[in-house]
């Protein structure tokens, strides 16, 4: 099942592109229904008895290596997530050449599919750097400029690079890559497994991204079409912190403990550093990057802390990150649309023309900023949590005064945009669409429902878990 | 806490409000002017199951070695140690009587007030959403859902302050009061944490069981206790964080009665009362508390005296008046405290609400110094006015004498005759400052008609504060002709009467007094009377009290309602605006300070990593080839086209070798 999910989203993207250039319009639908498809499809899902692993060998020599996928707790909730995130995305699709576009989309929510899933260290190295792809393609196919989109190639190519240089590296050694969830297989003692793991930190770090490798993200995320955005900002960019989950503490446990203190560092500085410069920005999508890299941050602070708690709240905010990230760059894509600017200095009073644009700013702005009863508060509040038992005391404190910015940021982009006097050199425009409300309100849904109980996300069964309780 | 079982009613008193809110937000526009009787409906809802669930509130019965008082409904756990429910006890009904009672008569004023506000369907959404936060707040058996509603009602009172968000000063005014209490709510997050890991459980029950069993060790108790202290003073306008609530005054005035007098600035005292058993253990904390209290409370009353926004005086008396509250609760005298909330909630809704009679009159005139001579063209106005301000006042024998003299007097007995004498001190003052009010605003001839500059205003524009730049937008929508009937407006006040007047007689009797009974199931021995404590009784006490608050009436008097005083007025008022404190006008420079420490350095930090360290330094090279081509001299120059992408592989495989050697050196 997990591979005909994998495979089939793969060739039915591929269909796309065979739609009639008249057929856009259908492109769309298309597209919508395909996603649609892999959700249901992972929501009949049970969380207690996941489908069966299916593997297959494609490469015994120098190394034995499986086209494996395989479900845990973790990997579950993201593909929940992408799966979601991508619907809305397509739903929010307001572009010129649409098949194209959903046809790299759908690639793009297969190949990331297929990393959250795949048991096989060559088989998810392969497929990240798979999926940098169709982000590469959609950038230079929809006006993004040049410059950026190589940028965001090149560094994410030499973090590929890593990964799969410490993956055949794994391989020779150890004699397969078929290891993720298997336990720690990886002997203590080895001179090659802290190189190793350093390969596989930095590609991580730079996909997550993680101070200072962050500096291909603020441009990327701004100039992104709006659904891209939202989709790499809310799924791709938690691969890094997946694989740290996933990979790093399972089959490195002794030496991720070797590495926490440079983790937890580069986190703090991120989270801090994030937060003010969002204070700042003009630009909304940026502020929304920054945002982010203060957010995960505090996810790569909750990984290194070895918590349960943290852990738990990790995955929690990850998947409430997403959510929010996602919301609140479709509702900009929508301002954007309107106003031919997202500068929150330029807009003003929108909450008079368009209350229900507004609303759904606000509700997206709100959980962005920790709103106690929706997701992102139980994700920072698992995490904290855990970061101040695991002896953390003033990082926790610290962590708080971001929290205070992120409240002062994100209304700042609320009040900027629909609050205050009305500017009357601004195109004035409609309220939103129906289509451009059923396009947000899944996310909206899930951020409150998650809000008001997370224990579903947060206690999905994962070795992750497991083997932290072992440890301790 | 709390005997287990399910408790529907409660989800009803619960869940109402919020049904209130969902309907009138789905179909406001449809709903029109249906929207107001809808929302009083459901808060009348939730006040009728209050009623109805007053004996689940108050039933006692045994659970293992203790007694327990009260009701528990469990609802949902999300992780271990995070198990979330209701607890329905006396302390709990006391809030929601005050919640869904007040509040109904609050919402049932905003039907004449708002009437005709363009935004009257959204209005009534957002104040039922915040009665639904509110109980959110009061009806938790633990710190989440606590925590929870106390974001949620800091959201409905950052909406209802920039309510009329065209207003420049409305949304300053809503950010403001929005960020502050995000300091108050990680307060109350670092407690959670702090409990977590010495109790494993965020549930009331838990968190006291472990004071109990010693569980905290050396200063965390004092620590955890402190934390939440935190997200008092912001919810409660408490010394240094208290700023907010006056500028909260751009709200509409039913809001100010609510939210900012009556409800949720009171969840402080509310989190210290639930929290007793903590206090109690943390003779530290109990001193911190009760002084911060008895600070704010002078600290308002003097702020108090130099206003001429009549909401900010109502604002300031609100702040000083919590004071008094935090302090009881502050020094143990948990019911006193209490009892001046439950008083409080009366008159000080009665004060608001009557001053929103008065603006609505004037036509959105909040600047006391252009009323002047109401008394005979707004008698209710005057007589409601003056009795409620008697009851702040604590003129025996009405409600405000009771519960001040209660907590005033608790002061002394636990061994703090400093805060005695504050709280002496402060009854004076908010007798002269809440006298000088009504003289002002009631006796004398009305002054509206005289050009404003002879009166010292400044910027007769921006008179007040709310009268600020732009009109109420409601009036734009509304000719006067088209008030709603007036009765809309006066029967809910009128009603308040009764509580402003007799509320405190439920106190009377000490251990015999129904006050009493109610709440030492939840208290306990700790609010029992301890004879001899203090070196005079109370009667003596309150006799003092009475002295120094006809002593503040008769200064007032003397400085404005005497005949030589009114005559001139205009004079006199003027002398006093252009001679006013610069540290009054200045609230003692508060704000200045908040902005000069912490306001600025965060943006300034934000734009120099925004626009110096992260374009020029972290990514320096790879965005600016040329900057860093100059820097580097001619030799790079050559490499330029190459240099984008030699840079980005550099600073990567750099990092890995550092991380490297860091882990391997490091490590050995």
């Amino acid at each position: 099942m997990l591979t005909a999910l994998v495979l089939g989203t793969t060739l039915l993207a591929f269909l796309a592109f065979a739609f009639p250039k008249s057929a856009n319009g259908a492109a769309k639908w298309y597209g919508v229904a395909v996603a649609l498809a892999g959700l249901v499809l992972l929501e009949l899902m049970d969380p207690a008895a996941f489908p069966p692993d299916e593997s297959a060998r494609w490469l015994s020599y120098p190394f034995a290596s499986n086209f494996h996928l395989g479900m845990g707790g973790v990997s579950y909730a993201l593909v929940q997530l992408l799966a979601t995130v991508t619907v809305c995305a397509l739903l929010a699709t307001n572009v010129p050449r649409q098949r194209n576009f959903v046809g790299l989309m759908l690639l793009l929510e297969a190949t990331m599919l297929g990393l959250f899933l795949a048991k096989d260290l060559l088989l998810f190295a392969l497929l990240w750097d798979a999926m940098l792809i169709p982000v590469f393609l959609l950038m230079i196919g929809w006006s993004v400029h040049p410059a950026t989109a190589w940028r965001y190639l090149i560094y994410n190519v030499a973090g590929g690079l890593l990964l799969l240089l410490g993956t055949a590296t794994y391989g020779v050694i150890y004699g397969t890559t078929d290891v993720i969830g298997k336990g720690q297989v990886t002997p203590i003692s080895d001179a090659w497994a802290p190189w190793i793991l350093a390969a596989f930190a930095v590609a991580f770090l730079v996909k997550t991204p993680v101070f200072p490798f962050h500096t291909w993200m603020p441009d990327t995320y701004a100039e992104l079409p709006s659904p891209v955005a939202a989709v790499v900002s809310s799924v791709q960019s938690k691969a890094g912190l997946y694989g740290f989950i996933a990979i790093g503490l399972p089959l490195f446990t002794a030496w991720t403990h070797e590495f926490a203190t440079v983790m937890i560092v580069l986190g703090t500085i991120g989270l801090l550093y994030g937060a003010v410069i969002a204070l700042v920005a003009d630009d909304a999508k940026k502020v929304v990057a920054y945002s982010s890299l203060s957010h995960l941050g505090l996810i790569l602070i909750a990984i290194f802390v070895f918590n349960d708690y943290a852990l738990r709240g990790a995955v929690v905010y990850i998947v409430a990150h997403g959510f929010f990230s996602a919301a609140m760059f479709l509702v900009i894509g929508y301002v954007e649309t309107r106003e031919e600017t997202r500068l929150v200095s330029r807009i003003g009073g929108l909450a008079r023309g368009s209350p229900i644009l507004a609303g759904a700013m606000a509700i997206a702005a709100l959980a962005a900023l920790g709103l106690p009863g929706l997701a992102g508060f139980a994700g920072e509040l698992f995490i904290l949590t855990g970061v101040y038992q695991a002896g953390y005391a003033w990082l926790a404190a610290l962590a708080l005064v971001a929290i205070v910015l992120a409240a002062a940021y994100m209304l700042r982009v609320y009040q900027g945009f629909m609050h205050g006097p009305e500017q009357a050199d601004l195109p004035q425009r409609p309220d939103l669409r129906p289509l451009e409300i059923v396009a947000v309100a899944p996310l909206f849904l899930a951020l409150v429902l998650l809000g008001v109980n997370p224990g579903p996300v947060a206690n999905y069964p994962d070795q992750a878990y497991t083997m932290l309780a072992e440890k301790r | 806490m709390g005997i287990e079982g399910q408790y529907p009613l409660l989800f009803l008193i619960w869940l109402a409000p919020f049904a209130g809110a969902i309907v009138i937000w789905a179909l406001g526009p449809k709903l029109k002017s249906w929207s107001g009787p809808i929302g009083c409906a459901a808060i009348g809802v939730s006040f009728v199951a209050t009623l109805a669930s007053w004996a689940d509130a108050v039933r006692s019965g045994p659970a293992g070695a203790t007694t327990v008082v009260g009701a528990h409904q469990t609802m949902v756990t999300w992780i271990k140690g995070f198990a979330l429910g209701l607890l329905w006890d006396p302390l709990t009904l006391v809030w929601t009587l005050i919640i869904t009672g007040v509040g109904f008569l609050i919402h049932f004023y905003s039907m004449g007030y708002m009437h005709g506000d363009r935004g009257y369907p959204r209005f009534f959404a957002y104040m039922n959403f915040f009665v639904f936060a509110m109980l959110t707040l009061v009806l938790a058996d633990n710190f989440v859902v606590l925590l929870v509603g106390w974001g949620l009602v800091g959201l409905a009172s950052f909406f209802l302050i920039g309510f009329w968000f065209e207003r420049p000063s409305a949304v300053a005014a809503a950010t403001k009061a929005f960020v502050m209490n995000v300091v108050g709510d990680v307060g109350i997050l670092f407690a959670i944490f702090i409990l977590v890991a010495v109790v494993g459980s965020v549930s009331f029950a838990d968190a006291f069981a472990g004071v109990q069993a010693h569980a905290y060790n050396g200063q965390l108790l004092f620590i955890a206790c402190a934390a939440l202290f935190v997200g008092c003073a912001a919810k409660s306008a408490q010394v240094p964080l208290h700023s907010w609530l006056p500028d909260a005054m751009e709200g509409p005035t039913p809001v100010s009665a609510l939210i900012h007098a009556a409800t949720m600035v009171t969840a402080g005292v509310y989190l210290i009362a639930r929290c007793w058993p903590m206090w109690q253990g943390s003779a530290d904390a109990r001193e911190l508390v009760g002084v911060i209290g008895g600070l704010t409370a002078l600290l308002g009353a003097i702020l108090g005296i130099g206003q001429w926004d009549i909401k900010r005086i109502l604002a300031y008396s609100t702040m000083s008046q919590i004071g008094y509250m935090i302090m009881g609760v502050g020094v143990g005298a948990y019911d006193g405290g209490v009892l001046h909330f439950f008083t409080h909630a009366f008159f000080k809704a009665q004060l608001f609400l009557t001053a929103g009679i008065v603006i609505h009159a004037l036509h959105n005139e909040q600047d006391v110094r252009r009323m002047g001579g109401l008394r005979a063209r707004e008698p209710f106005a005057f007589w409601s006015m003056l009795v409620a301000t008697l009851s702040i006042c604590g003129f025996p024998p009405l409600a405000g004498f009771f519960s001040k003299d209660a907590v005033v007097y608790e002061t002394l007995v636990k061994g703090h005759p400093v805060l005695y004498a504050i709280g002496v001190l402060t009854a004076g003052i908010t007798a002269y400052y809440m006298f000088r009010m009504v003289f002002i605003t009631f006796f004398g001839t009305y002054r509206g008609e005289i050009d404003p500059s002879s009166l010292g205003i400044r910027h007769p524009e921006l008179a007040g504060t709310s009268a600020g730049l732009l009109k109420h937008p409601h009036d734009e929508a509304a000719p006067h002709e088209e008030h709603a009937p007036a009765w809309l407006m006066t029967a809910p006040v009128a009603v308040l009467f009764v509580g402003t007047i007799f509320a405190g007689f439920l106190d009377l009797g000490g251990t015999n007094s129904f006050w009493y009974g109610l709440l030492q199931p939840v208290f306990g021995a700790t609010i029992a009377p301890v004879e001899g404590a203090a070196p005079f009784s109370e009667l003596a006490s309150s006799a003092l009290v009475f002295i120094v608050v006809l002593a503040g009436i008769g200064l007032a008097y003397l400085r404005y309602g005497s005949t030589a005083a009114l005559r001139d007025s205009v004079a006199r008022l003027r002398n006093e605006s252009i001679r006013m404190f610069p540290l009054l006008t200045n609230a003692f420079y508060f704000d200045a300070a908040i902005d000069a420490l912490f306001v600025r350095p965060s943006r300034a930090f934000g734009t120099f990593f925004g626009v110096v360290v992260d374009p020029l330094v972290i990514d320096g090279a790879v965005r600016e080839a040329r900057v860093s081509a100059l820097w580097l001299g001619h030799l790079f120059r050559s490499f330029q086209t190459g240099l984008v992408r030699a840079y980005a592989l550099t600073i990567v495989f750099g990092a890995a070798a550092f991380i490297v050697y860091y882990a391997v050196v490091g490590a050995h």
